[in-house]
Protein backbone atom coordinates (compact mmCIF):
# COMPACT_ATOMS: atom_id res chain seq x y z
CA UNK A 1 0.00 0.00 0.00
CA UNK A 2 1.83 3.26 -1.02
CA UNK A 3 0.80 6.64 -2.73
CA UNK A 4 3.85 6.37 -4.53
CA UNK A 5 2.80 3.76 -6.47
CA UNK A 6 -0.05 5.43 -6.96
CA UNK A 7 1.35 8.64 -8.37
CA UNK A 8 3.42 6.18 -10.58
CA UNK A 9 0.89 5.00 -12.22
CA UNK A 10 -1.06 7.98 -12.98
CA UNK A 11 2.16 9.15 -14.25
CA UNK A 12 2.36 6.62 -16.76
CA UNK A 13 -1.44 7.52 -17.67
CA UNK A 14 -0.31 11.01 -18.34
CA UNK A 15 2.92 9.68 -20.42
CA UNK A 16 0.42 7.21 -22.55
CA UNK A 17 -2.08 9.82 -23.08
CA UNK A 18 -4.74 8.65 -21.19
CA UNK A 19 -5.19 11.73 -19.00
CA UNK A 20 -4.20 15.29 -19.39
CA UNK A 21 -2.34 16.52 -17.13
CA UNK A 22 -3.49 15.57 -13.78
CA UNK A 23 -3.11 17.50 -10.21
CA UNK A 24 -3.58 15.49 -6.69
CA UNK A 25 -5.98 17.32 -4.19
CA UNK A 26 -7.35 16.65 -1.55
CA UNK A 27 -6.40 15.26 2.02
CA UNK A 28 -3.11 13.68 0.24
CA UNK A 29 -2.30 17.30 -1.84
CA UNK A 30 -2.67 19.48 1.39
CA UNK A 31 -0.07 17.20 2.54
CA UNK A 32 2.57 18.12 0.02
CA UNK A 33 2.39 21.57 2.57
CA UNK A 34 1.34 20.42 6.14
CA UNK A 35 1.37 17.67 8.47
CA UNK A 36 0.23 14.45 7.18
CA UNK A 37 -3.59 13.85 7.90
CA UNK A 38 -5.17 10.90 8.12
CA UNK A 39 -7.07 9.86 4.78
CA UNK A 40 -8.40 7.18 3.08
CA UNK A 41 -8.72 7.69 -0.24
CA UNK A 42 -6.72 9.81 -3.15
CA UNK A 43 -8.01 12.61 -5.37
CA UNK A 44 -6.94 12.94 -8.96
CA UNK A 45 -7.54 15.76 -10.75
CA UNK A 46 -7.48 15.43 -14.28
CA UNK A 47 -9.72 16.90 -17.49
CA UNK A 48 -11.28 13.60 -18.49
CA UNK A 49 -12.64 13.10 -22.14
CA UNK A 50 -16.18 13.43 -22.76
CA UNK A 51 -18.56 10.96 -24.28
CA UNK A 52 -18.37 11.60 -28.22
CA UNK A 53 -21.63 14.05 -29.03
CA UNK A 54 -22.35 15.12 -25.40
CA UNK A 55 -20.72 16.49 -22.33
CA UNK A 56 -20.80 13.34 -20.25
CA UNK A 57 -16.90 12.80 -18.39
CA UNK A 58 -16.08 8.94 -20.10
CA UNK A 59 -14.08 7.70 -17.46
CA UNK A 60 -13.75 3.91 -19.71
CA UNK A 61 -10.26 5.08 -21.09
CA UNK A 62 -9.06 5.42 -17.22
CA UNK A 63 -11.29 2.35 -16.11
CA UNK A 64 -9.81 0.14 -19.30
CA UNK A 65 -5.94 1.12 -18.65
CA UNK A 66 -6.19 0.34 -14.94
CA UNK A 67 -8.08 -2.35 -14.18
CA UNK A 68 -5.46 -4.19 -17.52
CA UNK A 69 -2.85 -2.93 -14.92
CA UNK A 70 -4.39 -4.63 -11.97
CA UNK A 71 -6.54 -2.29 -10.71
CA UNK A 72 -9.83 -3.13 -9.00
CA UNK A 73 -13.23 -1.23 -8.76
CA UNK A 74 -14.83 -0.10 -5.81
CA UNK A 75 -17.88 1.34 -5.85
CA UNK A 76 -16.71 4.71 -7.13
CA UNK A 77 -13.05 4.58 -6.61
CA UNK A 78 -10.58 2.32 -8.41
CA UNK A 79 -8.05 0.62 -6.12
CA UNK A 80 -4.33 1.35 -7.21
CA UNK A 81 -1.31 -0.11 -5.20
CA UNK A 82 -4.35 -0.24 -1.90
CA UNK A 83 -5.61 2.61 -2.32
CA UNK A 84 -9.07 3.66 -3.55
CA UNK A 85 -8.55 6.67 -6.14
CA UNK A 86 -10.83 9.14 -7.37
CA UNK A 87 -10.80 10.68 -10.89
CA UNK A 88 -12.62 13.89 -10.80
CA UNK A 89 -12.77 16.48 -13.68
CA UNK A 90 -12.50 19.70 -12.54
CA UNK A 91 -15.96 20.47 -11.66
CA UNK A 92 -15.80 24.77 -11.18
CA UNK A 93 -13.91 27.82 -12.55
CA UNK A 94 -11.89 27.76 -9.39
CA UNK A 95 -10.79 23.87 -9.80
CA UNK A 96 -9.82 24.69 -13.54
CA UNK A 97 -7.45 27.32 -12.25
CA UNK A 98 -5.93 24.97 -10.14
CA UNK A 99 -5.17 22.40 -12.53
CA UNK A 100 -3.69 24.73 -14.85
CA UNK A 101 -1.42 26.64 -12.01
CA UNK A 102 -0.71 22.89 -10.43
CA UNK A 103 3.09 22.35 -9.88
CA UNK A 104 5.80 19.66 -9.85
CA UNK A 105 6.83 18.17 -6.60
CA UNK A 106 9.58 15.08 -6.71
CA UNK A 107 8.71 12.33 -4.32
CA UNK A 108 12.08 10.61 -3.61
CA UNK A 109 13.18 11.11 -7.44
CA UNK A 110 9.14 10.62 -8.97
CA UNK A 111 8.11 13.58 -9.96
CA UNK A 112 3.99 14.55 -8.59
CA UNK A 113 1.70 16.99 -10.09
CA UNK A 114 -0.34 18.84 -6.97
CA UNK A 115 -1.82 22.11 -6.25
CA UNK A 116 -0.34 24.85 -5.34
CA UNK A 117 -1.43 25.47 -1.34
CA UNK A 118 -2.83 28.81 -2.23
CA UNK A 119 -5.51 27.00 -4.67
CA UNK A 120 -5.87 23.82 -2.31
CA UNK A 121 -6.46 26.55 0.63
CA UNK A 122 -9.02 28.56 -1.68
CA UNK A 123 -11.05 25.26 -2.71
CA UNK A 124 -11.32 24.22 0.93
CA UNK A 125 -12.57 27.62 1.19
CA UNK A 126 -14.99 26.60 -1.69
CA UNK A 127 -16.07 23.72 -0.39
CA UNK A 128 -16.52 24.92 3.15
CA UNK A 129 -17.32 21.71 4.72
CA UNK A 130 -16.29 21.52 8.66
CA UNK A 131 -13.18 19.05 7.62
CA UNK A 132 -12.38 21.49 4.67
CA UNK A 133 -12.68 24.86 7.03
CA UNK A 134 -10.19 23.06 9.59
CA UNK A 135 -8.38 22.45 6.53
CA UNK A 136 -8.17 25.80 5.69
CA UNK A 137 -7.34 26.36 9.66
CA UNK A 138 -4.42 24.26 9.23
CA UNK A 139 -3.05 26.14 5.94
CA UNK A 140 -3.58 29.70 7.67
CA UNK A 141 -1.73 28.76 11.11
CA UNK A 142 1.53 26.53 8.55
CA UNK A 143 1.80 29.86 7.11
CA UNK A 144 2.33 28.25 3.98
CA UNK A 145 0.19 30.85 1.90
CA UNK A 146 1.38 33.46 -0.36
CA UNK A 147 -0.86 36.47 1.09
CA UNK A 148 -1.32 38.19 -2.41
CA UNK A 149 -1.61 35.45 -4.36
CA UNK A 150 -4.15 33.64 -2.23
CA UNK A 151 -6.00 37.04 -2.47
CA UNK A 152 -5.94 37.71 -5.99
CA UNK A 153 -7.67 33.58 -6.33
CA UNK A 154 -10.51 34.69 -3.84
CA UNK A 155 -10.80 37.89 -5.84
CA UNK A 156 -11.12 36.32 -8.92
CA UNK A 157 -13.91 33.39 -7.57
CA UNK A 158 -15.98 35.55 -5.83
CA UNK A 159 -14.79 34.14 -2.55
CA UNK A 160 -13.77 36.98 -0.73
CA UNK A 161 -16.82 37.68 1.35
CA UNK A 162 -16.70 33.32 2.27
CA UNK A 163 -13.39 34.60 3.24
CA UNK A 164 -14.38 37.60 5.70
CA UNK A 165 -16.91 35.32 7.01
CA UNK A 166 -14.17 32.95 7.97
CA UNK A 167 -12.19 35.29 9.13
CA UNK A 168 -14.66 36.60 11.66
CA UNK A 169 -15.58 33.18 12.36
CA UNK A 170 -12.01 31.50 13.24
CA UNK A 171 -9.31 34.05 12.97
CA UNK A 172 -10.59 36.87 14.45
CA UNK A 173 -8.07 37.61 17.74
CA UNK A 174 -5.09 37.04 15.33
CA UNK A 175 -5.76 39.38 12.63
CA UNK B 1 4.94 15.07 31.74
CA UNK B 2 3.43 17.68 32.29
CA UNK B 3 -0.20 19.23 33.27
CA UNK B 4 0.64 22.56 31.99
CA UNK B 5 -1.50 23.10 29.39
CA UNK B 6 0.56 25.95 27.64
CA UNK B 7 3.39 23.10 27.69
CA UNK B 8 1.03 21.09 25.98
CA UNK B 9 -0.42 23.12 23.30
CA UNK B 10 3.29 24.42 22.55
CA UNK B 11 4.54 20.92 22.29
CA UNK B 12 1.73 19.94 20.21
CA UNK B 13 2.25 23.14 17.82
CA UNK B 14 5.86 21.84 17.53
CA UNK B 15 5.15 17.98 16.78
CA UNK B 16 3.12 20.20 13.99
CA UNK B 17 5.55 22.02 12.62
CA UNK B 18 8.17 19.14 12.82
CA UNK B 19 5.77 16.96 10.68
CA UNK B 20 4.98 19.70 8.22
CA UNK B 21 8.59 20.34 7.31
CA UNK B 22 9.67 16.45 6.62
CA UNK B 23 10.01 15.77 3.21
CA UNK B 24 7.62 15.07 1.13
CA UNK B 25 8.52 11.06 0.47
CA UNK B 26 8.18 10.67 4.46
CA UNK B 27 4.99 12.59 4.96
CA UNK B 28 3.48 9.98 2.51
CA UNK B 29 4.77 7.18 3.67
CA UNK B 30 3.30 8.24 6.93
CA UNK B 31 -0.27 9.02 5.46
CA UNK B 32 0.17 5.26 4.01
CA UNK B 33 0.60 4.35 8.17
CA UNK B 34 -2.21 5.91 9.27
CA UNK B 35 -4.38 4.47 6.44
CA UNK B 36 -3.37 1.03 7.59
CA UNK B 37 -3.60 1.68 11.02
CA UNK B 38 -7.08 3.54 10.50
CA UNK B 39 -8.67 0.38 8.16
CA UNK B 40 -7.32 -1.75 11.20
CA UNK B 41 -8.94 0.09 13.62
CA UNK B 42 -12.15 -0.19 11.64
CA UNK B 43 -12.14 -3.82 11.09
CA UNK B 44 -12.21 -4.17 14.85
CA UNK B 45 -15.07 -1.74 15.97
CA UNK B 46 -18.49 -3.67 16.43
CA UNK B 47 -21.28 -1.56 14.28
CA UNK B 48 -23.04 0.20 16.99
CA UNK B 49 -26.85 -1.47 15.32
CA UNK B 50 -25.18 -4.51 16.23
CA UNK B 51 -27.59 -5.77 19.08
CA UNK B 52 -28.73 -2.76 20.00
CA UNK B 53 -32.47 -3.02 20.52
CA UNK B 54 -34.23 -0.03 18.44
CA UNK B 55 -37.41 1.17 18.70
CA UNK B 56 -38.66 2.11 14.87
CA UNK B 57 -41.12 5.47 15.23
CA UNK B 58 -44.33 4.86 13.85
CA UNK B 59 -45.51 6.69 10.59
CA UNK B 60 -47.66 9.83 11.04
CA UNK B 61 -51.09 8.84 11.44
CA UNK B 62 -50.25 4.96 12.27
CA UNK B 63 -51.85 3.35 15.17
CA UNK B 64 -50.27 1.55 17.61
CA UNK B 65 -50.84 -2.10 17.92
Amino acid sequence: MSIKEVITVVNSMQADGVIEPYAIGGAVGATFYLEPVATLNVDIFAVIESVPGSLIANPKRIYDYLTARGGTMEREYIVIAGWPVQFLPPGTPLVEEALKEAVVRDVDGTPARVFTAEHLAAIALQTGRAKDKARLLQFVEAGVLDAARFQAILARHGLVAAWQKFERQFLGDEL
Amino acid sequence: MSFDLQKILESKRALRRDLAARPVAEKLRLLDALRERELAIRGRIVHPAAGVLREVPRSYGEKKK
